[in-house]
């Protein structure tokens, strides 16, 4: 052993190098801690260091120009002549103001507060004193104390007064002549300074017009603005910025590094050194209405507001985060949690698409959403109210009858009275049911003609279509016509023969009669001008042309009868058959023959032979009538039978006739959910067959089945509601992937809808947002105002598709808009009108007529009710009342109109205005007449614009008026001229030559030409006419 | 081989403590047993030397001669517990910097977690419920384990064995302590946190937590495997089955005490109701392995069925 080994290691070995070594690391660590506390977890620090940086570097640059712009207004004679005679004006009252200053700040303000001090003691020791007076329990105490009260009253004070020129004076002071002279101090003051405002009115006026003038030409930011942000920043001191909102409980702390998010200065991102995070909020108008102090930043872009330790973490793309922030494609996802019932959401346009897909490509057929395609369900609704109401009504029936017969029996007269009078109430009540019963009835009509389907009916294929056709149309729909509406179902050859075969065999036998053929050239030019192309394209790949609400029939010659395509362009809602929900069929004559009933079915004749219920008369297709007469049909079908590929040809498939192959078909039919969209016979009654998805978003991720591809969804970033929605819309059988499924039936069955990737961005936003709202429901959007017929308008404005032909809201562009044709500045004007402000426009009891029947008139149909000179024609949707009703309150509500609509009262004309008003009406400097149709056909021929006799019924005084005066304000482009009327004093008078009669006319020459038009009659037309006929010769 | 899930597993912030577990359990264990053979060799040695045996003298650093027979604690002991304090400070400092708490997503009362796992001390407990009726698992056993716990004080006779490391004195409490807290507590923890994955399936490492997973499993009850199908029968059969078992267990931790001298001489000091007590305990012990067997290899779900409880 060596001497080392010999020593006692536990007395003699040192730790001195294992202390130092972990001493050091303890230091270490302590700064790590040190280091982990004060930046690792606060990562905004660096942020907002970088913010400051950044946005003062920015400003050193944007503040010359803004300061330039801003000398130069100072320097503008018209700002100098605005700042002289506001000094002028201060200048003359400055010797009095002066004066009342000085008697205010050196003689009465001084004395006041030296006399206060004194007169607050004595006041306070009477004070007690009363106080002790009024709990003395005896008078004799009181009496004492009063007497006490009245020595003090007249004791004398000894104050010290200061004089203005700071010398003081004695002066002695009983307690009542120190409470008047403060008094009066305090009004004399009171009187002084309301004296100094009067005087200093002039400038102070002056001066806020001398700033306004420089606001009002400062176009972003003042310099003053500029000058208090670069304060706000030399002041900048590092912390959270949070929005708490109090009553919901909501902690945002974005702004604690989206530090730029309200700047006053719009900052982009190039501005801020490329730095997406510090650029101002994109849309400030939505930050009005969504005030982020109200609103907080998460309820509308989810994420971790609470959280500040990293980004991933406040953006809330964390795995226990249950609400991420939306991705910048699906932002809007935001809107729909709080706007669910909107259909247009003003600002949304990817919700808005994606609501329109939903709606279109016929997802709510399989898949109930609140709000879409409700009709049905009201429907249900309605009768089940309606069964609830008769059977009340049968109950109180049966205890008026009981009560009258106890009443008979009764032995006491006052008893008899009673039920007597129980019974008679029991009847008021119950015509009051009726009264209920009979506005459900109403509606459960109007519910019946609201019900539309995605797809075609099928039950008329066999009139309708080429035999042929049908197995290949169900076999590969996409492939046939690309961009079609139907999707494709992944279907065998055995399955698309049985689908076929049923669909053929379940086909109703409706006649048709036979039709001679039209003339395709005039058929093509009714088909390109009559509107027809609003909704439908024509043309394949890029020669594509027309709307895309309906099918694109390049290809209709190919699969179409003429016969049936002649009836359904004439009126696409007639049936063949009439359908009736209550005994689950479909009428044949024979119902009808066997009841006594003439064959006869539609919107006037609506009730069953057979039982008397609400019949299906009409197609439940939203497509409207043209009104067109049977010849134009005529030759529109004949052209669309000349649409078809070269050497089309279908294969024959002699199974659609077997027999053998309806009930497996049928079971296929019912299995893929294709009455969801078309009318089926026999399936009518088909519920939904997917899932709800009114709450999608916020099902728990673990409920959607990512099936085997959960584990790469992980791995690949995409295991959340987005990456599921996005995977399955793109490829719907996506999640049977791997997946042993030998049972075709057990396979997932959305088909494909061949989505492009901006159609699935705009579905998943609306999936995404359809949440389970976190939000108390005062935050949601369910106005009580004007706004709610607003969200109802939009549904059936979407609906028919009336964008399609009018712009009904700024910038919006119709099919006519796009189409080549209507770009010929000839055929500009023979666009339909813009619906922007037609609410202040028309009547509101004119506009459900003219929607109900757009002709106007009850016998010659096919004609404009308005414009008469335009191609394009207003159809005729067969609205129902509810609908009617909604669309008209949707139009008032979008001008702000009041309800209900109470017209204005205009002065009678006297015999000379109108005479004068004619004068002018059909003079040459006026030629109104040129343009604007009087309903006489000789002189509508060369009309361009409306008749102008309907007016009175048609119009709003208020909006003729300002049309008149500047027509091209409300409506940029239009063909009416713009500065009829000068400004004239206080009123408009005619801008050009006059007619002699106008001498001397005193009142406004607009208004003239207002009450003239909306007091017209008959007479004056022929007399208007003669005039202008007389002009018109010379 | 899945690593990505192995990762997922280990990095958890909540079963790191289980990963540590694993690599300091068997590290100290080796080193606790490496100084008491040390000490058992030294004690073999002094014992031999007729100056040194039956002194009190040093256990860890063997005295020699010239050195001090006893330290003070100040400084000796402390210095070094100072040092230890250090090191447990920095290894909790770099620990809560770099490991937060592992906070999951708001309850939902309509969705259960899977797997849902309790607090990883508690895992145990919970993998118990897999072999165990709930009332057995969760009560009568978690009691009994504080219940023996709290016993053993009042049970061990051996008076040797204090303040310094050895084996060979106490070799039957180092066993009873390996087998009942390393083969049971420890290896059901780590069990239930590392192998059992969704639907408290049996995942080895590696293997993906698949939540569609489907495996076949028909556990049956013994008497059901012996074609016993009334109550009563079900109630003797069971209640013979364990009877058995309680024998063979007693006769065999009997054995295990009575190999050697040592063992006859504790259990001569013993008294009676010290030695059921222990027998009671250990028999209890070794039915949890039983059964545990029974359950994984057999696919046993009960041996002895009652109306009032399951074993």
């Amino acid at each position: 052993m060596s001497e080392l080994e010999e020593k006692d290691p536990v007395v003699n070995s040192s730790l001195a190098r294992p202390m130092v070594i972990a001493s050091v690391l303890l230091m270490v660590s302590l700064a790590w801690a040190l280091w982990d506390e004060a930046y690792a977890t606060r990562p905004w620090k660096s942020y907002q260091s970088r913010f400051v940086k950044l946005y003062s570097s920015y400003l050193k640059t944007a503040r010359p120009s803004a300061e330039d712009a801003e000398k130069k207004i100072r320097a503008s004679s018209e700002y100098l002549r605005l700042d002289k005679e506001m000094q002028a004006a201060e200048k003359s009252v400055l010797a009095k103001v002066t004066e009342i200053d000085r008697e205010v700040n050196q003689v009465l303000v001084p004395q006041s507060l030296a006399l206060n001090e004194p007169f607050q003691e004595v006041r306070s020791s009477i004070g007690a004193l009363t106080y002790q007076i009024e709990v003395a329990s005896s008078e004799k105490a009181k009496q004492s104390l009063r007497a006490e009260i009245e020595e003090i009253k007249k004791d004398k004070v000894t104050v010290k007064l200061p004089n203005p020129d700071g010398s003081m004076k004695k002066v002695e002071y009983t307690f009542p002549q120190m409470d008047k002279d403060l008094l009066d101090w305090k009004a004399k003051k009171a009187a002084l300074l309301l004296q100094r405002v009067e005087l200093m009115k002039p400038a102070s006026e002056l001066r806020a017009r001398r700033d306004k003038y420089l606001s009002d030409r400062i176009a972003e930011v003042s310099n003053e603005t500029l000058a208090g942000v670069e304060r706000k920043l030399a002041a900048f001191s590092p912390g959270i910025r949070q929005i708490h909102v109090k009553d919901v409980d909501l902690v945002d702390r974005c702004e604690s590094c989206h530090l730029g998010t309200r700047e006053p200065v719009v900052l982009t991102k190039a501005a801020m050194g490329g730095e997406a995070m510090f650029t101002s909020h994109p849309n400030k108008d939505l930050l009005k209405t969504h005030d982020p102090e109200k609103f907080g930043c998460t309820p509308c872009h989810g994420g971790n507001g609470v959280a500040t330790s990293s980004v991933d973490k406040g953006h809330g793309r964390h795995k226990y985060w249950l609400w991420p922030m939306h991705h910048k494609e699906n932002v809007e996802a935001g809107c729909q949690q709080c706007h669910s019932g909107e259909v247009v959401t003003e600002m949304g346009d990817t919700l808005n698409a994606g609501r329109e897909l939903f709606r279109l490509r016929g997802c709510m057929a399989c898949h109930r959403y609140e709000g879409f395609d409700k009709e049905p369900e009201d429907l249900t609704g309605v009768n089940q109210q309606m069964r609830q109401l008769e059977q009340q009504k049968a109950e109180w029936d049966r205890e008026a009858g009981f009560t009258i017969q106890k009443a008979d029996k009764s032995k006491d007269n006052a008893e008899a009275q009673r039920l007597y009078a129980r019974a008679d109430d029991l009847k008021v009540k119950m015509s009051g049911l009726d009264a209920k019963i009979e506005q459900l009835d109403i509606r459960s009509r109007s519910l019946i003609r609201e019900i539309k389907k995605v797809g075609p009916s099928l039950k008329e294929v066999r009139s309708k279509l080429k035999k042929e056709w049908i197995p290949v149309w169900v076999k590969d729909p996409n492939h046939w016509r690309p961009g079609t509406k139907m999707p494709v179902f992944r279907l065998d050859d055995e399955e698309v023969q049985a689908i076929s075969a049923f669909i053929w065999q379940a086909g109703v036998n409706g006649k048709v009669p036979p039709q001679p053929q039209g003339d395709a050239e005039r058929g093509k030019e009714a088909f390109e001008t009559r509107g027809c192309m609003a909704c439908h394209s024509m043309g394949e790949g890029s020669a594509k042309q027309g709307g895309t609400f309906a099918a694109n029939l390049s290809r209709e010659g190919e699969k179409a009868n003429y016969e049936y395509l002649v009836r359904w362009v004439h009126e696409p809602r007639e049936r063949t058959l009439p359908y009736c929900p209550y005994e689950k069929k479909d009428l044949t004559e024979e119902d009808y023959k066997r009841n006594g009933a003439p064959f006869v079915f539609d919107l006037e004749h609506t009730r069953c032979p057979n039982d008397g219920h609400e019949l299906q008369v009409q197609q439940m297709t939203p497509m409207p009538s043209l009104r067109l007469s049977i010849e134009e049909a005529r030759d529109i079908a004949t052209y669309l039978m000349t649409r078809k590929q070269a050497n089309a040809s279908l294969p024959a498939a002699p199974y659609l006739d077997d027999p053998k192959l309806k009930a497996r078909g049928q079971f296929l039919v019912r299995n893929y959910g294709c009455a969801g969209c078309h009318e089926i016979s026999g399936l009518e009654e088909e519920q939904r067959i997917g899932t709800e998805l009114t709450r999608e978003g916020s099902k728990p991720i673990e409920r959607l089945d990512f099936a085997l591809l959960g584990h790469d969804a992980a791995k690949e970033g995409w295991y959340n509601h987005k990456g599921f929605f996005e995977h399955k819309l793109k490829d719907p059988s996506v999640y049977d992937k791997g997946k042993e499924k030998e049972n075709k039936l057990e396979r997932l069955k959305m088909p494909n809808f061949n989505l492009a990737k901006n159609e699935i961005d705009a579905l998943a936003t609306l999936l995404i947002g359809s949440v389970e709202p976190n939000i108390p429901a005062r935050y949601q959007f369910k106005p009580t105002d004007q706004r709610q017929d607003i969200i109802e308008g939009w549904w059936v404005v979407r609906k028919y598709n009336c964008m399609g032909c009018h712009q009904v809201h700024v910038g919006q562009t119709t099919v006519f808009n796009t189409l080549t044709r209507y770009q010929d500045p000839d055929w500009k004007d023979q666009r339909p009108p813009s619906l922007i402000g037609e609410g202040a426009r028309v009547d509101p009891a004119w506009l459900m007529r003219f929607l109900n029947n757009p002709a106007q008139e009850e016998k010659d149909l096919n004609r404009n009710g308005v414009r008469q000179y335009l191609k394009a024609r207003m159809p005729t949707f067969h609205f129902s009342d509810g609908e009617l009703r909604k669309l008209v309150r949707f139009f008032e509500a979008m001008s702000s109109q009041a309800q209900p609509y109470i017209a204005q009262k205009l002065d009678p004309l006297t015999e000379q205005e109108r005479t004068m008003a004619r004068q002018l009406f059909s003079s040459e400097g006026a030629p109104c007449l040129k343009c604007h149709a009087t309903g006489d056909p000789n002189h509508d021929k060369r009309a361009t614009a409306p008749n102008f006799t309907l007016a009175k019924e048609r119009l709003k005084p208020g909006w003729t008026k300002r049309w008149m005066i500047d027509p091209a304000m409300m409506a940029p482009g239009t063909a009416m001229p713009s500065g009829l009327f000068q400004r004239d004093g206080g009123r408009f008078i005619f801008a050009g030559p006059t007619p002699a009669s106008f001498q001397g006319y005193q009142k406004d020459h607009a208004d003239l030409l207002v009450r003239y038009m909306f007091q017209f009659t008959q007479e004056e037309l022929s007399r208007l006419r003669a005039s202008a006929g007389a002009g018109a010769g010379r | 081989m899945d690593l990505h899930q192995l990762w997922t597993i280990l990095s958890t912030p909540d079963n790191v403590p289980i990963v540590l577990l694993l690599f300091v359990i068997p590290f100290y264990t080796w080193y606790g047993l490496r100084q008491s053979f040390a000490n058992d060799r030294l004690i073999a040695q002094l014992e031999k030397d007729p100056v040194m045996a039956k002194t009190h003298h040093r256990k860890t650093q063997p005295w020699r001669p010239g050195w001090a027979r006893e330290v003070h604690v100040w400084p000796y002991l402390l210095r070094i517990e100072f040092l230890a304090a250090i090191i447990l400070t920095v290894i909790l400092m770099v620990w809560s910097i770099t490991l937060n708490a592992p906070l999951e997503e708001p309850a939902n009362p309509t969705l259960t977690m899977n797997p849902s796992k309790a607090p990883w001390y508690f895992l145990g407990l919970q993998e118990m419920l897999v072999y165990f009726d709930p009332w057995m698992a969760g009560v009568v056993f978690p009691s009994l384990i504080i219940v023996g716990l709290m016993v053993i004080p009042y049970i061990d006779e051996n008076p040797l064995g204090n303040g310094y490391y050895t084996y060979k004195q106490r070799k039957f409490a180092i066993w009873t302590f390996l087998f009942g807290f390393i083969a049971l507590w420890v290896s059901m923890i780590v069990i239930g946190t590392l192998i059992r994955g969704p639907g408290w399936m049996w995942f080895w490492p590696g293997m993906t937590w698949d939540h569609n997973r489907l495996t076949f499993d028909v556990n049956r009850d013994l008497p059901d495997i012996f074609g016993i199908k009334n109550r009563i029968g079900k109630i003797l059969f069971g209640g013979i089955v364990v009877g058995i078992y309680c024998v063979a267990a007693w006769i065999g931790v009997h054995m295990a005490i009575v190999r050697d001298a040592f063992g006859k001489k504790i259990l001569a000091r013993m008294s009676l109701l010290q030695y059921a007590t222990m027998q009671l305990m250990l028999i209890l012990m070794l039915s949890l392995p039983v059964k545990m067997i029974l359950r994984l290899v057999f696919r046993i779900k009960y041996v002895w069925v009652t109306p009032w409880f399951n074993i």
